[in-house]
C-alpha cells in the first residue's frame, strides 16, 4: 500500500521510498524516511497534490510521487 | 565573544586569507526556504550593498556589509536550499559559494545556518551537512516566537554541545538575539573546529540495498532524531492553534478554492485598476514634460527626436513601474504570509495538465494585466524548466495594451446583435473569444514544448507549505524596490534605445517633394471617389469631409504628417511586407501599423490615425476613437472602392494582436530574466508565426463563411 491510498485525516508509517532518482532522494531529504509517521491532512481539488504533515511541518507532494512512498501495515 | 590573549577583538589571522584580512570576514547565510533568512539578512546588514545574479546563472545574488564590534563583516545571502546535494541551479550555487568555487564571489570564512525552530528535524538536515564542510559554523534558530506558541521548548545549550557549534535563539523582526549571533560568529572564528559525531554509526545501520545518497539521507534523519532526543520537547497547546484552523479552511477543497478565487480576483483587479490612475499620472507628467520641451526647443529634427524618440521611450518604460510594483507587493505579501505555496498547491493539477506547475499560476494570471511583471514574477518558480516554459507562454495572455484594439475593432466592425439571450451581444462574445484564443494557444504551446524540446524526466513537485505568519514589511518593500529597480536599470536603457530607432524609421527619409505629391494624389483620389458616389451613399459625407479637411490648416498638417510617415522607412517597409499581409486581408497601411507596433502594441491605434491623415489624435478618448472608426470604415483599397475593413479583416487583426509578440519591453525582460538572447528570439519567432497563421486562418475562414 502506498501513501497515495491513505485516507484523508489518517496517519501512516513510511516503510520505504522506491526509485533511485533525484525525486526519491528529495522525498527522503524532506524527511519521508522509513519509520517516520505521516498524517495526510488534505488534498487539492481535481485530484491535485496531497498535503502531508510530518516531522512538525507541512509538505505537499503530487499523487504519483506519493505512490512511490510505501507505507507499513 | 572569546577574548584573544591581548584582550582585543582583532582576528588572530590564521583563519583569514591575507588578501581578505583588510576587507573583514565573509559570512554566508545558509538555510531552508521560508526560514526567515531574508528578515535576518535585513536585521543584520540592512539594505543590501549588491543585488544581481551569480555569474552564468539566473540565481539571485545578495550581498550586504556591516560592522560588529569594530569587525567589518561581509554577508552573503545564499539561495534557500534543503540539502547540499544539489538538485537545482539554486542549490548548486549555494554549494559552489560555500566551497569558494565561484569567481567574483568571496569565499565564506564562516557559515550561519538559519534554522526554523518549529521544524528542527528537517532544518538540521542542512545544518549537519553544513557542519561537515569544516567551516566555522553558527546555527541561528529563527521563528522561536512561533515555536513558543506551538508549545515547543528547545534546550539551546545541550543542542549546541551535541552539534559542537553555538546555537543562538533569534527573533529577527524584534532584533532579539542579533548581538548574541554576532558574538557567536566572532567567537567561532577563533575557536578550534570540532565536528559532531554519530552519522557513521547510523550509516552502518541502513540496509545496503539503498544507493549511497539515499542511505546517507536515511542515516542523517536517524542521527538527527538521536541528536534531538531530550533536546526538543513538544507540549501541544490545549486549543488548536489559529494557524492550523486557518490552514484547514484555506486548503479545504471547496472553501479553499473559493477564498483562492476571491484573492486572485482582488489581486488581478488591483493590478488592472489600481495601477491605471498611477499610469495615467505618469503619462500626464510625460505629456507635460514633452509640452515643456516643445515650447523650449525650435521645431525640427532635434525636437522631434527628444519628444517622439527619447521622451516617448522613457515614458514607455516608466509607465510599467506601477504594475510591477503592485504585483510584487502582492506576491511578496502572499509569499510572506505563506499563501503563495497554498496557491500553487491548489492550482497544480490544472496547470500540470499542460506541462506547467502550480507555481506558474500567479505569473500567468498577472500577465493578463502586463506580461512584464508576470515574467518577473516567474522568479518564484524554483524549477528552471517550469520557469522557462512559463516565461515563454506568458506573453500570450492578453495584456491590458491589447484591450483598446479589441474594444475599438469589436465596437466598430462586429455587428451588435444578441447571441442566444438578449443581454449577451456578439461584440462581447468576440472580446471574450480573444482572451480565450490567447489562453488556448498558451496551453497548446506549453503542452507541445513540454512534450518536445523541454521533454525530460518528470519534475518533482515536493513543496513545503510554510506555516502562517505575518509578512515582514522590510522584506516586502525590499522585494518591490528590487523588482522595480532591476526593471528600470536593465530593461529601461534598451527600451529607450528601441524607441529611438522606431522614431528614426518613421521620420526618415524625409522628402517635401514626395509629401507634396502624396497630398496632391490624395486630393485627386478623394475627388474622383466623391464624384463616383451617388447622393444617397452613406460614404459620401465621410469622403466629402476628408476632402474638405485638406483645405483647413489642421487637416493639411495632419495629412502632411501622414504623408511623411507613408514615405519614411516605415512606409517603405509596409509596402515591402504587403505580399505577406495580403493573405490576412490587410492593405499596406495596416502592414505599416503592424510593423510600427512591434516595439509596443499600444501605439497601433495612434499609428493608424496618423496613416489615415488624422494626425496626433488620442484614439483612447471618445472623440478620437469615433473619428478613427469613421475614417477606418471609409478606408478603401488604393485606387478602388473596395472597403479595407470588413468583419473578417477586423477579426484577423484582433487575432494577430492577440498572438503576436508586439512588445520590445517584454522581449528585453525575457532576455534579462533568462540571461540569454536565445529565448527572446524564440518567443518572438514562434509568436509572430502563430499570429500570422491565426490571422490567416481567421480571414480565410471568415471570408469563406461570409461569401
Amino acid at each position: 500500500m502506498s501513501l497515495e491510498q491513505v485516507a484523508i485525516g489518517s496517519t501512516a508509517r513510511v516503510a520505504d521510498v522506491s526509485g533511485c532518482d533525484s525525486t526519491s532522494l528529495r522525498l527522503l531529504e524532506m524527511g519521508l524516511t522509513p519509520g517516520v509517521n505521516v498524517r495526510v491532512v488534505g488534498t487539492a481539488p481535481l485530484g491535485g497534490p496531497l498535503e502531508l504533515e510530518l516531522r512538525g511541518y507541512r509538505l505537499s507532494i503530487r499523487r504519483h510521487e506519493a505512490a512511490r512512498v510505501a507505507i507499513a501495515k | 565573544m572569546s577574548p584573544t590573549p591581548d584582550g582585543t577583538a582583532s582576528p588572530d589571522g590564521s583563519r583569514l586569507p591575507a588578501g581578505q584580512a583588510g576587507s573583514g570576514i565573509v559570512v554566508a547565510l545558509l538555510g531552508n526556504p521560508n526560514t526567515g533568512k531574508s528578515t535576518l539578512f535585513s536585521a543584520l546588514a540592512g539594505i543590501p550593498t549588491r543585488i544581481g545574479n551569480y555569474p552564468g546563472v539566473t540565481v539571485e545574488e545578495k550581498l550586504g556589509r556591516f560592522t560588529y564590534r569594530g569587525q567589518s563583516i561581509e554577508l552573503i545571502d545564499l539561495p534557500g536550499t534543503y540539502s547540499l546535494v544539489p538538485k537545482s541551479p539554486d542549490e548548486q550555487v549555494a554549494v559552489d559559494v560555500l566551497r569558494g568555487r565561484l569567481p567574483d564571489v568571496p569565499t565564506p570564512d564562516c557559515v550561519v545556518v538559519v534554522a526554523d525552530a518549529t521544524s528542527l528535524e528537517r532544518n538540521l538536515y542542512l545544518a549537519t551537512q553544513a557542519l561537515e564542510l569544516g567551516l566555522p559554523t553558527v546555527v541561528a534558530l529563527t521563528l522561536c516566537d512561533v515555536a513558543d506558541e506551538k508549545g515547543i521548548t528547545i534546550d539551546f545549550a545541550e543542542l549546541g554541545r551535541r552539534l559542537a557549534c553555538p546555537v543562538v535563539r533569534v527573533v529577527a523582526p524584534t532584533r532579539t538575539g542579533i548581538d548574541a549571533l554576532g558574538d557567536a560568529v566572532l567567537s567561532v572564528m577563533h575557536s578550534p573546529r570540532q565536528q559532531p559525531q554519530g552519522l557513521d554509526t547510523h550509516l552502518a545501520a541502513v540496509h545496503p540495498r539503498h544507493e549511497q545518497a539515499a542511505r546517507e539521507a536515511i542515516a542523517r534523519y536517524a542521527w538527527i532524531e538521536e541528536l534531538l532526543s531530550g533536546v526538543v520537547h513538544r507540549q501541544p497547546p490545549s486549543t488548536r492553534p489559529l494557524g492550523e484552523r486557518i490552514d484547514a479552511m484555506l486548503t479545504h477543497r471547496l472553501w479553499g478554492t473559493l477564498v483562492f478565487a476571491a484573492t486572485m480576483l482582488a489581486m488581478f483587479s488591483s493590478i488592472f485598476w489600481l495601477a491605471t490612475p498611477l499610469m495615467d499620472g505618469i503619462s500626464s507628467v510625460m505629456d507635460w514634460v514633452s509640452g515643456l520641451v516643445e515650447s523650449l526647443l525650435p521645431e525640427g529634427a532635434i525636437r522631434s527626436l527628444v519628444v517622439n524618440g527619447v521622451l516617448a521611450g522613457v515614458g514607455g518604460v516608466v509607465v510599467f513601474v506601477p504594475q510591477i510594483a503592485m504585483l510584487f507587493l502582492f506576491v511578496a505579501l502572499l509569499e510572506g504570509c505563506g499563501y503563495l505555496s497554498r496557491a500553487a498547491f491548489l492550482m497544480d493539477r490544472l496547470l500540470c495538465g499542460v506541462g506547467l506547475g502550480g507555481k506558474s499560476f500567479i505569473p500567468l494570471l498577472s500577465s493578463f494585466a502586463c506580461a512584464i511583471p508576470g515574467i518577473m514574477a516567474a522568479r518564484t518558480i524554483e524549477n528552471p524548466r517550469d520557469r522557462l516554459l512559463t516565461i515563454l507562454v506568458a506573453p500570450l495572455m492578453s495584456c491590458s495594451a491589447r484591450l483598446p484594439v479589441y474594444l475599438l475593432l469589436c465596437g466598430a466592425f462586429v455587428p451588435n446583435i444578441p447571441v442566444g439571450v438578449s443581454w449577451l451581444r456578439l461584440p462581447a462574445v468576440v472580446l471574450a473569444g480573444m482572451y480565450a484564443v490567447g489562453v488556448a494557444t498558451a496551453a497548446l504551446v506549453a503542452l507541445v514544448l513540454s512534450r518536445t524540446i523541454f521533454r525530460g524526466p518528470p519534475q518533482p513537485f515536493v513543496m513545503e507549505l510554510p506555516g502562517w505568519r505575518w509578512p515582514r514589511w522590510p522584506v516586502v518593500l525590499e522585494r518591490v524596490r528590487e523588482a522595480v529597480w532591476s526593471f528600470l536599470q536593465n530593461a529601461g536603457t534598451l527600451i529607450v534605445a528601441v524607441s529611438i530607432v522606431v522614431w528614426a524609421l518613421s521620420s526618415y527619409p524625409h522628402s517635401d517633394a514626395a509629401i507634396d505629391a502624396d497630398i496632391a494624389a490624395t486630393r485627386t483620389a478623394l475627388a474622383t471617389r466623391l464624384a463616383g458616389l451617388s447622393a444617397g451613399d452613406s460614404d459620401r459625407t465621410d469622403v466629402a469631409e476628408e476632402l474638405a479637411a485638406l483645405d483647413t490648416d489642421d487637416g493639411l498638417a495632419a495629412a502632411r504628417r501622414g504623408a511623411a510617415q507613408r514615405h519614411s522607412a516605415l512606409g517603405w517597409m509596409g509596402r515591402l511586407v504587403e505580399p505577406l499581409v495580403r493573405p490576412l486581408g490587410w492593405d499596406w497601411r495596416l502592414g505599416c501599423a503592424a510593423i510600427a507596433s512591434f516595439p509596443a502594441r499600444e501605439v497601433v491605434l495612434g499609428t493608424l490615425a496618423v496613416i489615415y491623415n488624422l494626425g496626433d489624435i488620442d484614439p483612447g478618448e471618445e472623440e478620437g476613437g469615433t473619428a478613427l472608426v469613421r475614417r477606418l470604415r471609409a478606408a478603401t483599397w488604393d485606387g478602388t472602392n473596395r472597403k479595407v475593413f470588413t468583419l473578417p479583416v477586423a477579426l484577423s487583426i484582433m487575432v494577430f494582436f492577440a498572438l503576436c509578440a508586439q512588445c520590445a519591453s517584454t522581449l528585453v525582460v525575457i532576455g534579462r530574466e533568462t540571461k540569454s538572447w536565445l529565448w527572446p528570439v524564440v518567443t518572438f519567432t514562434y509568436m509572430t508565426v502563430l499570429a500570422w497563421l491565426g490571422a490567416f486562418a481567421t480571414y480565410q475562414i471568415g471570408t469563406w463563411l461570409g461569401g
